[in-house]
């Protein structure tokens, strides 16, 4: 498992990073999914673009915005108290992603950019409602989330476009949040996960998002299933429904460690739960 | 005797090297001059290979070396061996290290490349061009078997490999009589060791003297050493093998490997040192697979719980060729089928089904863990059709007059009914009554699941292996030498692969001849000056067989100490003692002589103090043969709780009660008992070698093949009682692969007990989420 021959450029700006994205080139950042893809040769780009020393680390507030440098590390992200505090369910969501030590090494960014189906930051962000900033030789666009991701690993980044920044409204501090992810062993990528952000007024559902991985080519927004609690009291009739309804949404694989019905079954369960964690009976 | 070292706690020597990145592994040998191979490997599960075409390979810059199958089968004396015929008129694979005309599974190799370094022999690999024309694959028993199966080999007249049978007592007479028979159809899952290090080999051929010198991280370096020399042609002491520090072995490492061939062929043709390890993805398909077996059995009973007779077929689901060890650890399974029962009448038939996958070879537990699931399955079965307890079941059929002769092996000694007491004991201490009916209470499923296993270990006497069809032998040899300084040196046959062997056996030795422990050091791994073993480290022999031979040497040796110092004192031998190395005159402190005196005496200054009778050097020697297997035996509990929303299972406790007979050093055996456990936990929840419809391999890494790691591996508590082994000297019996062999059937006891409610019954292994979960669904429709 040695990879195929390749070019090396470290780039030390944004822009020679852009401008060597071209003709077969692919960014490097933390590595974590990449370096695996290149040692099977399941990749083989002519040149592998070093962008992970460029100056794009850093978690800030601004204003109502949570603003995420793509080359933050994601156990910088998880363990960054300004995250914790403005947006829990990203933080809660970010220690799930495999073990401390792939989290040391792995950017927010590459797991954004990676877009693996089972992925749960890809997942949270579309909860969120997170506009992606684009970098290409044309100049910067924003991305959003919901139009992001274009199937397994799969996105709107074109092949000579960087991913910069993350921008995350931040949610209403009444926003409670729940996940439920099921993985195989802890810490493996997810069979199913499901995101949820619930806000009450009273027992009331004034605002929900509900987020699901590894139940679709790409990370699914349940749209119907939110739309059954939107404005309906809290409870086990509708927590049913909206499971059920998220369940609906789903068109899964199968795979070694589960078939698609499992998945499409677990998503209900999942949806449930991670509800159920969000606002307890 | 009696320094006390058997049976002392003490930490192993070896970890301080281990834990402080000291250890030389396979893949840290590099000779001056080394290349690195890599291996083309079929991306088919069957197809004919039409050509093959090498030349771009061998023109591109730092290949020093290229060959195909056909190559190498023009370079070898004889195909790959096979040392273990269980079945005398079956038929036998006739493979070569690479695949010739044919590939027979997705990964078979089809040529190999020595260049430079391993990447550019990687590029290499791209270059070779081979037309393939494929041919429909089977991978099930059931496809195999299938009156219009495509066969693999196509002399032969379908794709069964052998038969044999494994028989004692009137069987007829037994289900005629019986008043209760229960049946039932087990299957278990493709499973492979892992090791965390792979395997590798560093082969040197010398073009001047035509010597082979090889290092090898293998499991039987004297096992190696004679199939290289059978498979070159070449004479035994052309060919030396040297064993490195081993990274894990659990069986994949003690078969002979047609990559290690194509090492040395490759080193023949590049006249330079080639380096072969095979990286995590090929490890899937080049190093052996294991377990898969169908197994269709019948019990037949009396109304009070006695069993009088077990019947059935296992069906081993091999790979397309054989490995080194052919059918036996399917015949295992049925040899030991009985298990720790006094069954009066068994016949199991054993059926080898040729598959496209790779060769079925061994990994710990061998045939054991199988069996081990089918009787502990088939007595809790037994119990619930008539309604009592299954330890009653236990307990009514636990042979309990040793030596015992089951259908195959002579058990020599056991206590199982008390080992089962130690063990529900435990689970009483440890409140696990409590503990279910507090989760239960709370809407939880939890359940408590026992096994109770019996293991041949302390393999084998010479007479009954070779009887049993295995071309090599079963008993090793030991040297122990004590040095001008007074320290000792054992020397042995043995490997250390991680288990402590050397500590063990510096204990054993130590403990002989009343030494410190820091003063005995083992040394092991080169043909050239190692004593020989018989059969290598595996089978739970190393400090059983090993042990013993180095007890008797050491004996003999502190004779002589004794021999040697009594001449000193002018006293008899039988009047002196020895304390950490120092011999006195019993009851006489102020005299004494140490070891170094003795030492220095026998070596370097005889005159004066060396009897005229005894010749100089400390050095005795032994060659130990057991006369029976040793039979150690053990019970597992292990408390789950299942999640019947997901058919998720959490592992919440692990108990083991565990007799080896004289235990060397309890902390080892533990390690062992738990690392063999973890394997049965991986075994019964996780791992799972997949194939897809069309025969392809699905699982090339461990994202799909799926270990148990920290996180799903309870805390361990263990018991141990000692029935020693009467037959061995220090009544030592094996421990290494016990921890594996009830766990998988404790564990699905425990789960079918916390989902009592729903009826559900584990007849297969591995237990995955989504298969429990339709499970626990059919029973709530039920
Ligand atoms: C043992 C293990 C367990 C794992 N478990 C999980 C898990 O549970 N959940 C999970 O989500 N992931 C998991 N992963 C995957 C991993 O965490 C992420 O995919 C990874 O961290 C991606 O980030 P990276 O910086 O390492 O990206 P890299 O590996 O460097 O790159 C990944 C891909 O993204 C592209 N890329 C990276 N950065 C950019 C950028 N700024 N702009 C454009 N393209 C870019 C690269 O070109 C490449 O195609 C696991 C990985 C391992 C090794």
């Amino acid at each position: 498992m040695k990879a195929a021959p390749f070019d090396y450029v470290r780039a030390s700006s944004v822009e020679m990073a852009v401008d060597a994205l071209r003709d077969g080139a692919v960014a490097l950042a933390g590595g974590q999914s990449l370096i695996p893809l290149l040692n099977a040769r399941a990749r083989r780009p002519a040149v592998v673009v070093d962008v992970s020393r460029l100056p794009l680390a850093g978690v800030e507030q601004v204003g109502s915005t949570l603003v995420l440098g793509a080359m933050t590390r994601l156990r910088a992200a998880e363990t960054s108290p300004v995250v914790r505090r403005a947006v829990p369910l990203l933080a809660e969501a970010l220690t799930h992603v495999g073990h401390v030590s792939v989290r040391n090494r792995g950017t927010v960014g590459g797991s954004v950019a990676h877009a693996d189906p089972a992925a749960e930051l890809p997942a949270v962000l579309l909860a969120l409602d997170a506009v992606f900033s684009v970098r290409g030789r044309g100049g910067t666009r924003e991305v959003d989330a919901r139009d992001f991701f274009r199937g397994p690993h799969r996105t709107a980044l074109a092949a000579d476009e960087l991913l910069t920044g993350i921008r995350v409204p931040l949610p209403p501090a009444t926003a409670r949040c729940g996940i439920a992810e099921l993985s195989r062993r802890p810490h493996d990528l997810a069979i199913t996960a499901v995101f949820t952000s619930v806000v009450l007024t009273g027992r009331v559902v004034t605002d929900v998002r509900i987020a699901v991985a590894g139940a679709a080519p790409v990370p699914l927004r349940a749209h119907a299933a939110e739309h059954v609690l939107r404005g309906e009291v809290f409870g086990p009739d509708v927590l049913a429904a909206a499971a059920e309804a998220a369940a609906d949404a789903t068109d899964p694989i199968d795979d070694v460690h589960a078939p698609a019905a499992y998945r499409r079954d677990m998503t209900a369960v999942l949806t449930r739960r991670a509800l159920r964690q969000a606002v307890p009976a | 005797m009696g320094g006390g070292l058997i049976g002392a706690r003490v930490s192993r020597a070896e970890d301080v090297r281990l834990l402080t990145g000291r250890a030389v592994f396979i893949d840290d040998v590099r000779p001056p001059g080394l290349l690195e191979a890599a291996i083309l490997r079929s991306p088919h599960p069957h197809a004919r290979i039409v050509r093959i075409d090498t030349a771009a390979a061998v023109a591109h810059p730092g290949v020093l070396a290229v060959v195909t199958g056909a190559d190498v089968r023009a370079l070898v004396h004889r195909p790959q061996p096979l040392i273990w015929r269980i079945s005398p008129a079956g038929r036998e694979t006739v493979a070569y290290p690479l695949a010739v005309d044919k590939v027979l599974y997705t990964g078979h190799g089809v040529a190999a490349v020595a260049a430079v370094d391993r990447a550019t022999a990687e590029d290499a690999l791209e270059l070779i061009d081979v037309e393939y024309a494929p041919l429909p694959a089977v991978t099930t028993v059931e496809q195999a078997l299938a009156p219009d199966a495509p066969r693999l080999h196509e002399d032969w007249p379908d794709n069964v490999a052998g038969r044999t049978v494994v028989a004692k007592g009137d069987v007829e007479e037994a289900f005629a009589q019986a008043d209760v028979v229960l049946r039932e159809t087990f299957r278990f899952a493709r499973q492979l060791g892992a090791p965390l290090e792979t395997r590798g080999v560093v082969a040197t051929w010398d073009p001047f003297t035509s010597h082979l010198d090889v290092w090898l991280n293998t499991q039987g370096p004297h096992l190696a050493r004679e199939l290289f020399a059978e498979v070159l042609g070449l004479a035994v002491d052309k060919v030396r093998v040297r064993v490195p520090d081993i990274g894990g072995g659990f069986g994949s490492k003690a078969g002979f490997y047609g990559d290690q061939v194509v090492a040395a062929v490759l080193s023949r043709a590049s006249g330079r040192p080639v380096k072969y390890v095979e990286d995590r993805r090929e490890s899937f398909v080049a190093t052996v697979h294991a377990r898969e077996q169908r197994i269709d059995v019948e019990v037949a009973a009396r109304a009070d719980g006695t069993i009088t007779g077990l019947r059935g077929t296992v069906h081993g689901v091999l790979g397309a060729n054989f490995s080194t060890v052919g059918l036996s650890p399917c015949w295992t399974t049925a040899a030991v089928m009985a298990g720790p029962y006094a069954i009066p009448a068994v016949e199991v038939n054993v059926v080898g089904v040729v598959t496209n996958k790779p060769p079925y070879g061994s990994y710990r537990g061998y045939g054991l863990p199988k069996a081990n699931f089918v009787h502990e399955h088939m007595v809790e079965a037994l119990a619930r059709h008539l309604g009592v307890d299954p330890h009653d079941v236990r307990r009514r059929n636990f042979v309990t007059d040793f030596p015992h002769q089951s259908p195959v092996f002579v058990y020599d000694s056991g206590r199982y009914a008390e080992c089962l007491d130690l063990c529900r004991d435990a689970v009483r201490r440890a409140g696990w009554a409590d503990r279910v009916a507090g989760a239960r209470a709370g809407g939880a499923h939890v359940g408590i699941g026992y096994a109770f296993h019996n293991e041949v270990s302390a393999f084998a006497p010479s007479r009954i292996v070779n009887m049993s069809g295995l071309d090599h032998s079963g008993f090793d040899e030991a040297a122990v030498r004590i040095d001008s300084t007074g320290h000792v040196s054992v020397h042995t046959g043995q490997t250390s692969m991680g288990q402590g062997i050397h500590t063990a056996l510096a204990q054993v030795a130590a403990h002989v001849l009343d030494v410190p422990l820091d003063h005995v050091t083992v040394i092991s791994g080169d043909t050239d000056s190692a004593p020989y073993t018989g059969y290598g480290t595996a089978a739970s022999r190393a400090a059983a067989v090993g042990g013993a031979a180095v007890l008797n040497a050491a004996t003999r040796l502190r004779a002589k100490v004794l021999r040697i110092a009594a001449h000193v004192f002018e006293a008899a031998p039988d009047d002196l003692v020895i304390d950490e190395g120092v011999v006195s005159v019993k009851g006489v402190p102020g005299r004494s002589v140490t070891f170094a005196d003795i030492g220095d005496a026998a070596y370097r200054r005889p005159h004066g103090v060396l009897p005229e009778d005894e010749a100089p050097t400390l050095h005795e020697r032994e060659v130990y043969d057991p006369v029976n297997v040793a039979t150690a035996f053990g019970c597992t509990a292990v408390l789950a709780s299942v999640d019947v929303e997901t058919g998720v299972v959490d592992l919440l406790g692990y108990l083991i009660a565990h007799d080896c007979g004289t235990v060397i050093n309890p902390m080892i055996v533990d390690g062992q008992l738990q690392g063999g456990a973890a394997q049965a936990i991986g075994g019964a929840l996780y791992e799972r070698l997949a194939y897809g419809a069309a025969g392809e391999a699905l699982t090339l890494s461990f994202a799909e093949y799926l270990l148990p790691t920290a996180t799903v591996v309870p805390p361990f508590g263990v018991d141990h009682m000692e029935t020693p082994a009467d037959h061995i000297p220090g009544g030592f019996k094996g421990a290494g692969e016990a921890g594996v062999i009830g766990g998988g059937a404790a564990i699905a006891h425990a789960v079918e007990d916390a989902l009592a409610e729903f009826g559900v019954r584990i007849t297969s292994l591995p237990i995955t989420p989504p298969d429990l979960l339709a499970a626990i669904r059919a029973g709530s429709d039920r």
